[in-house]
């Protein structure tokens, strides 16, 4: 009966190794969680940076500022849905900068240029106006320090990108250092099944 | 040009005049009444701002516009409801394809013109509901640019249709046969002359010039048909979190907007310098 108790474990073991190298560290972090345990989520409705009724405050970074891994294990995160594809995205331009030649603002928002667009289909060279752009956050760049959450909410974005924990990053800490210092409570822990990763 | 603050029409509440919980579309008859497309339903006020009547629509409505011949118009989803002056329902356009959210409407010529937010176009109507052709769709992106999900349009005294195109930051000048025949409009973020953040202006009105409205931060404004800026009607009465707020001009050239949070309608007249 040991012995095939032992076998199974070593089955399961074998069998988890396999996905959760084939998921990646994300996914497989919660792979390794049990059902109902739980793990840490920027609650968006709670955000500072991305919650509606606050605009013309400045971006909250503690989530940068805090959190004990280096570089932080939050990121900015484009939900592509709901993004507007926008010619002039307040998230990826400083849009008080001067305007250059093309009519664009001449400076991005993000300090660590963590964010690049593309044009969506066939790019109009006369007019970068006739374009839908797709915007992509570079992971290994982003700091999660809230900048372009800010600019994308409602009403002046379309609230497509959001603060999320990285959980190949996250060291899962008993008491969140950014849950001690968020002045909203946006850290909350939900069960490992209603994590969004 | 400068405007001052003459009234306030409405308001959020459930009294007598106030709108429950949404005010998405106005328009101003040829009296100066006021109609709001509020909730499900049409509100008419009389040209001092005093409720008339309200009356019920089949669904939430999402725009309302006033005919030559008093006819009110409301927009819907997939449909559009046609009442007369007292709020008897006369007839419906149901097309779910060409009517997909029906966020403004307007005329020329016996046509009707309906601003539809999910084919990002206007429908242009006969008088008796018949398609005649699109406007604004016969472009690279196959449509307005609408981040902010409405369409919005105003016709001048020559049947030119002037429709924002927020994404472009631009209000375009259509033939009603749908040609482009060009702009005005540009982005800047800090010169109240251009139209700032992603994607505005959200709402257009048109007589004698066009008069716009932007959301972050909220604000009315009018040009002249060449594209200058005359006057910033208004910016820090709306609340801050507005967008999408309907604007209508009267023949003696008062300026309503709708403030899509405070669910009121800010009045405006023009102040001899």
């Amino acid at each position: 009966m040991t012995e095939h108790f032992t076998r199974r474990d070593l089955f399961h073991k074998a069998a988890r190794g396999t996905v959760l190298a084939t998921l990646g560290g994300g996914a497989g972090f919660l792979v390794k969680k049990a059902h109902g345990q739980v793990v840490w989520q920027v609650d968006a409705s709670r955000c500072l940076n991305s919650r509606l009724g606050e605009v013309g405050v400045p971006a909250c970074n503690l989530c940068t500022t805090e959190c004990v891994v280096s570089l932080s294990a939050v990121r900015a995160v484009n939900e592509h849905s709901r993004c507007g594809r926008c010619n002039i995205c307040p998230a990826y331009f400083n849009i008080t900068s001067a305007v250059d030649e093309r009519g664009l603002p001449s400076e991005k928002l993000c300090p660590r240029d963590a964010i690049t667009r593309r044009p969506i289909g066939k790019a109009d060279p006369e007019d970068p106006a006739n374009n839908f752009y797709e915007y992509l956050i570079d992971e290994e760049k982003c700091d999660g320090c809230g900048k372009c959450v800010i600019q994308c909410k409602e009403p002046l974005g379309l609230g497509s990108i959001v603060l999320r924990i990285r959980y190949n990053r996250c060291v899962d800490c008993n008491r969140c250092a950014i849950s001690r210092a968020c002045p909203k409570g946006a850290l909350v822990q939900v069960p490992v099944e209603r994590a969004v990763s | 040009m400068q405007y001052r603050q003459i009234a306030v029409i409405g308001g959020k509440g459930p009294g007598p005049g106030q709108f429950a919980a949404s005010l998405r579309g106005i328009a101003v008859d040829a009296a100066g009444s006021v109609y709001a497309a509020n909730d499900s339903q049409i509100t008419l006020f009389e040209a001092g701002g005093r409720l008339r009547r309200r009356w019920s629509t089949s669904q939430p409505v999402h725009s309302v516009a006033v005919a030559g011949d008093g006819a009110v118009y409301a927009g819907q989803i997939g449909q559009i409801e046609i009442f007369d002056g007292g709020g008897k329902l006369l007839r419906t356009w149901r097309d779910e394809a060409l009517l997909g959210r029906v966020t403004a409407i307007g005329f020329f010529a016996g046509d009707v013109l309906a601003g539809d937010a999910v084919g990002r176009a206007i429908r242009r109507f006969d008088s008796g509901g018949k398609f005649r052709n699109n406007i604004g769709r016969d472009n690279p992106l196959n449509g307005l640019l609408i981040p902010n999900g409405m369409v919005d349009f105003g016709v001048d005294a020559h049947g030119v249709v002037h429709a924002a195109n927020p994404g472009k930051h631009r209000v375009e000048r259509y033939t009603p046969a749908g040609e482009l025949l060009g702009h005005i409009g540009h982005f800047h973020g800090t010169n109240p002359a251009g139209f700032g953040g992603c994607c505005n202006p959200t709402n257009v009105a048109v007589r004698d010039r066009i008069y716009v409205t932007e959301k972050a931060g909220p604000r009315a404004k009018v040009y002249s048909f060449s594209g200058e800026l005359e006057a910033v009607v208004a910016a820090d009465v709306f609340d801050a979190n507005c967008k999408n707020m309907s604007v209508a001009v009267d023949r003696g050239g008062r300026v309503y907007v709708a403030d899509t949070v405070k669910l009121a309608i800010f009045v405006f007249e023009p102040v001899a310098i």
